[in-house]
């Protein structure tokens, strides 16, 4: 360990995001180390970094981060009034337009029918789930047909990181942590139980922050009633594998 | 989070070498949050209670120091992190060894495991982490800081590679990090005090405890 000086603590700070993504050597680790048992301020730098980690990826996660803009802020509040002012406008045109505007004879067609039966709230429903579920006697994800969701947001715990050469270990050579998804790319699919037959399935996608999948089900109320098996599939160039298998259940 | 500076923290271990318990329960105080620290973030941090053995580290390291075998405070710090580092080792090997291992349960394990770390924030507490992460995106003076952070930590860019893209040095990349941690800290601590570090009342607490705990055990009174 070197001197206990501000510019050797400022040298470890900067490996702070490579201490926390695994990517020092044993030795520098040791080293990095010694410094943190000495500086509760390399600590709390740590633990921010993980923070930051996490954080970054939770707001992805929500999609807070694709409209560059976070939601659900204080200026939020503001905008309630212009909505509620928006929202009176449209009622009272919409008012004046139903007193105004000639009748027509009333008809009852499939299409008005399922338009005014049919109609859902446009929500989406997002469920968290580790991996290796879908045997107990409940099931992971159900839902009924009456208040189906808009889409269904399926974020699967299932990536196992690895070392480089494949290994699954708790170190890696040179004392690394494994740092590699098992598998370069992961689909979903949703498979009726009745009959086995394919409804759904996801395009690939590879893990964001090494280990987060979230897979959308666009419009879940066209599921028929029954149960579906969710099946997770890690994929690398020359092999296929189920990683992770889900209960849905259609109510 | 108040802490202490480097300097005083090794002027309060090499009291506590010399004997002086005082210093001692001090020193328990100063270490604490470095042991938990790595513990925590350590390799072996799935599969660990890092509370446990952030206490039976200190122990150690008292012991340690009581027995004067160690002369200088920086080999305390080195000797702690190498006790605490050891001490996750075999408490990760025993776990896996408890059971009987075969490829699928591995797999399963490593993924319950991967669930404890997931489930360590609540649901609030992660939607609160993510709400500061976007303010703090949000505050960054330059588009280009945003997409350093972005591109680094969300889709695992290489340093490197977006220094030369972004036209930074190194050095520049490591202090826009170093800033928006520092300003996530401030951030945090606004919006949701208790994600910014250790409780602090069980930094203060626990460490008087075992304190009591050595005493009592040496003098056979208090």
């Amino acid at each position: 360990m070197k001197s206990l000086d501000r510019n050797s603590l400022e040298e470890q700070t900067r490996l702070v995001s490579r201490y926390v993504a695994g990517d020092l050597s044993r030795s520098e680790r040791a080293e990095f180390e010694a410094w943190l048992i000495a500086s509760p301020e390399l600590a709390a730098d740590v633990e921010m970094e993980r923070r930051l980690r996490r954080g970054i990826a939770s707001a992805a996660r929500r999609g807070w981060l694709e409209r560059g803009v976070p939601i659900e802020r204080d200026r939020g509040r503001e905008r309630h009034w212009q909505i509620a002012l928006a929202a009176s406008v449209l009622v009272s045109v919409g008012l004046a337009l139903s007193i105004l505007a000639p009748r027509e004879p009333a008809s009852s067609t499939g299409a008005s029918r399922s338009a005014a039966n049919g109609q859902r709230v446009s929500t989406v429903r997002t469920v968290r789930l580790s991996s290796f579920r879908g045997n107990g006697s409940t099931p992971d994800v159900s839902f009924s047909l009456a208040a189906a969701p808009g889409a269904l947001t399926i974020e699967p715990d299932v990536v196992v990181l690895t070392c480089e050469d494949g290994a699954i270990e708790l170190e890696c050579a040179g004392g690394h942590s494994p740092q590699q998804p098992q598998y370069a790319e992961y689909e979903m699919d949703v498979v009726n139980r009745r009959g086995g037959t394919l409804a759904w399935r996801s395009s690939r996608q590879a893990p964001v922050a090494r280990t987060q999948l979230s897979f959308t089900l666009r419009d879940p109320g066209t599921l028929d009633a029954g149960n579906y098996d969710v099946v997770v599939r890690g994929h690398s160039a020359d092999h296929a594998e189920v990683v992770a298998r889900f209960w849905l259940q259609v109510k | 989070m108040s802490s202490l500076p480097l300097d005083e923290i090794e002027r309060i271990v090499a009291a506590a070498l010399t004997g002086d318990r005082g210093a001692e329960s001090r020193m328990l105080v100063a270490l604490r949050p470095g042991v938990l620290a790595v513990l925590r973030f350590g390799a072996f941090h799935r599969w660990i209670d890092a509370e446990d053995l952030t206490q039976e580290t200190l122990h150690i390291v008292v012991e340690r120091v009581r027995a004067r075998t160690i002369d200088d405070p920086r080999k305390v710090f080195a000797f702690a992190a190498a006790t605490a580092r050891n001490l996750a080792l075999n408490a990760a090997r025993k776990m896996l060894r408890q059971q009987t291992v075969v490829d699928s349960e591995l797999i399963d394990e490593l993924a319950q495991n991967l669930e404890m770390e997931q489930s360590e924030l609540s649901d609030s507490d992660d939607r609160h982490l993510a709400q500061a992460v976007a303010e703090l995106l949000e505050e960054l003076p330059t588009e280009r800081d945003r997409q350093l952070l972005t591109r680094f930590y969300l889709d695992g860019t290489d340093k490197h590679l977006l220094c030369s893209e972004l036209g930074l040095s190194p050095k520049h990349f490591d202090r826009v990090l170093m800033r928006a941690r520092t300003r996530l800290r401030t951030i945090i601590e606004r919006r949701a005090p208790h994600l910014a570090l250790f409780p602090r009342i069980t930094s203060i607490l626990l460490p008087l405890a075992m304190t009591f705990t050595f005493w009592v055990r040496h003098f056979g009174s208090w």
